[in-house]
């Protein structure tokens, strides 16, 4: 059983979130709330989501697994005006997905979840810990867009910094540790990263002002932040580019 | 040739993009006969240097390589080892109508018949020990690695996905499925615009791909029974029954288990019938190989193509570039390695 009533923000945000990865995806209902896993074709990027019952302003469900199409909750999130409220139920008869919003109802066919295994979440172990304000990554991520297609992740015990270096320009963004929420670091670590992959994802963050960020040298960087006013929260994994092959 | 099984399982459509940075064993002599038949002149005799010698499968072996190159795929080409010896009726088989074919591509050239010398030349396309010779050179010059199989390539392809080295196995075959590659993909060495055979029409083809699990869901039977339906069918290693295609052969192994219950209940006279299904189910593979993916040698492509071969050097460097541009892209690693 699956029922619930959600704020458009709200589904908003999940959708965006998975969609940087996915197209169709699965979605894990417990009683105590939803969660997805995903990881893009590629390979080079993981999500995990979950979003509390708290998340929701009415919620209802057993175990059950809802195979669902992005691009069409997108559609239904575009009927939605504001102020309204989006309704979701389970037919589980004919597995579908009954969405309600305003005087519309949308019945709405499942994908197969059989063929969608669950991906196993990497157990890294990553020395680095930032906490950091997400406008000043998303101001680095916009400086560095003109320059190149990849970008450097570097923390030292004195700060963070994310460069960006193309054949002609560069760019640079500094942090001192005074200008971070949080930094733990006993030694430098670096590792480089795709930029539309790293901007595609901070483009969805929409409630959080802060971000986690786990690094290692040469390793995927684990980025943290919560959505839904923390009542849910997303873990990202970003595989990283190999400087020396 | 191997098994057809278009009339009961659909691949899906994909794009050359859906395997960016994912390793795919290709076929390497099922790739060379299509560039060998497909790359020709309009009389459809094979592209030819100056000494004569034929260059198609260079031609195709470098663009088609480079498309995959610059779409950040890492190939692996797998090339027959020796031919099981129930693959000789077979090879006897090809070899004959090769020879026939040559004949009426000869006589359609004197009549001036040019659309059917086209058809009867690509059926008389033949690789020898030098070409596979020359495409492994201009491979490893690419920076692409290739291994030597055993005994059949796809048998080889077929086990290194299972293993997970490779993402899927590359083959116009379906028999990568009975050799139990997890994925197949079709048309990945040829997607682009390709003429039709026989008709003036060119149609745009793209990659498919077909999971094997799915299939074997949608066909309701096990991996072993798509095998004993394979060698009901006929494969390469054996004629199979008379009057039994994909969809008796279904509707055999469904009603009665197993190709061995089928063949006692059916009094079906199948010669072979274990050693053809241990082909498939035990095939001789080798793990004497290291997949390790470089970056080309643009002096040594350049030196082989253009000076050796006579290859326009404009149109080899555009396509250096886009091989440069996704070796790059490469570099990006996937999250497996942490696994």
């Amino acid at each position: 059983m699956f029922k619930a009533k959600v704020r458009p923000e709200v589904l908003k945000e999940v959708v965006d979130v998975v969609s940087t990865t996915v197209d169709e995806t699965k979605i894990t209902a417990t009683k105590t709330g939803i969660s997805i896993k995903a990881v893009d074709p590629a390979h080079v990027a993981m999500i995990d989501l979950t979003l509390s019952k708290g998340g929701f302003e009415e919620y209802k469900a057993d175990d059950v697994a809802l195979g669902v199409d992005m691009d069409k909750i997108k559609e239904v999130l575009r009927l939605a005006k504001p102020g309204d409220m989006i309704y979701m139920e389970h037919d589980e008869e004919r597995n579908r997905l009954v969405f309600k919003v305003g005087n519309i109802t949308r019945k709405m066919s499942l994908v197969d979840t059989t063929g969608m295994s669950e991906p196993k979440v990497p157990n890294l172990n990553l020395p680095v810990k930032i906490v950091v304000k997400t406008d000043e990554i998303r101001q680095g991520i916009r400086a560095s867009e003109s320059v190149s297609d990849h970008i450097a992740l570097v923390a030292n015990p004195e700060g963070f910094e994310m460069i960006s270096e193309g054949d002609t320009d560069s760019v640079n963004l500094k942090l001192g540790k005074d200008l971070l929420e949080e930094l733990k670091c006993k030694e430098e670590t670096r590792s480089l990263f795709p930029l539309d992959y790293f901007s595609s994802i901070f483009k969805t963050i929409s409630t959080a002002s802060v971000v986690t960020m786990h690094m290692g040298s040469d390793y995927p960087v684990k980025l943290e932040f919560s959505i839904a006013n923390e009542k849910g929260a997303v873990v990202y994994l970003l595989a990283p580019r190999i400087e020396s092959e | 040739m191997g098994i057809d099984l278009s009339d009961l399982v659909e691949p899906r459509p994909c794009s050359l993009k859906d395997f960016k940075a994912r390793a795919i064993a290709i076929d390497g002599y099922n790739a060379l006969y299509q560039f060998l038949s497909s790359i020709r002149q309009a009389d459809g005799s094979p592209l030819m240097d100056s000494k004569g010698r034929i260059t198609s499968h260079l031609t195709g072996t470098f663009h088609r390589t480079a498309n995959l190159l610059e779409a950040g795929i890492k190939p692996v080409y797998v090339f027959d080892g020796k031919p099981n010896i129930l693959k000789a009726g077979t090879l006897q088989v090809r070899r004959q109508r090769k020879e026939k074919a040559q004949e009426q591509w000869e006589e359609a050239l004197k009549a001036g018949d040019m659309e059917t010398a086209r058809t009867k030349a690509q059926q008389t396309s033949k690789l020898t020990r030098d070409m596979v010779k020359q495409a492994k050179d201009l491979l490893n010059y690419m920076g692409v690695p290739w291994v030597d199989a055993e005994e059949d390539g796809e048998a080889q392809a077929s086990y290194m996905a299972q293993k997970g080295e490779v993402y899927a196995a590359a083959s116009q075959d379906y028999d990568s499925l009975l050799f139990g590659a997890p994925l197949l993909v079709r048309n990945l060495t040829l997607s682009g615009r390709r003429k039709m055979p026989r008709r003036n029409v060119y149609v745009d083809v793209v990659p498919e791909i077909l999971k094997l699990s799915e299939a074997l869901g949608a066909l309701g039977i096990t991996r072993e029974q798509l095998v004993d339906m394979g060698v009901l069918m006929g494969t390469d290693f054996n004629p199979g029954v008379k009057g039994i295609g994909p969809k008796k052969a279904l509707k055999l192994i469904k009603e009665f288990g197993s190709g061995e219950a089928a063949i006692k209940a059916k009094e079906l006279d199948v010669p072979s019938f274990h050693n053809v299904r241990k082909i498939f189910l035990e095939p001789k593979i080798t793990d004497d190989y290291t997949l390790e993916w470089g970056t080309m040698d643009r002096e040594k492509i350049e030196r082989f193509l253009c000076d050796d071969f006579e290859f326009s050097g404009q149109r080899l460097q555009s396509a250096m570039d886009k091989i440069a541009e996704g070796q790059k892209t490469r570099a990006q690693k996937s999250l497996d390695s942490w696994f």
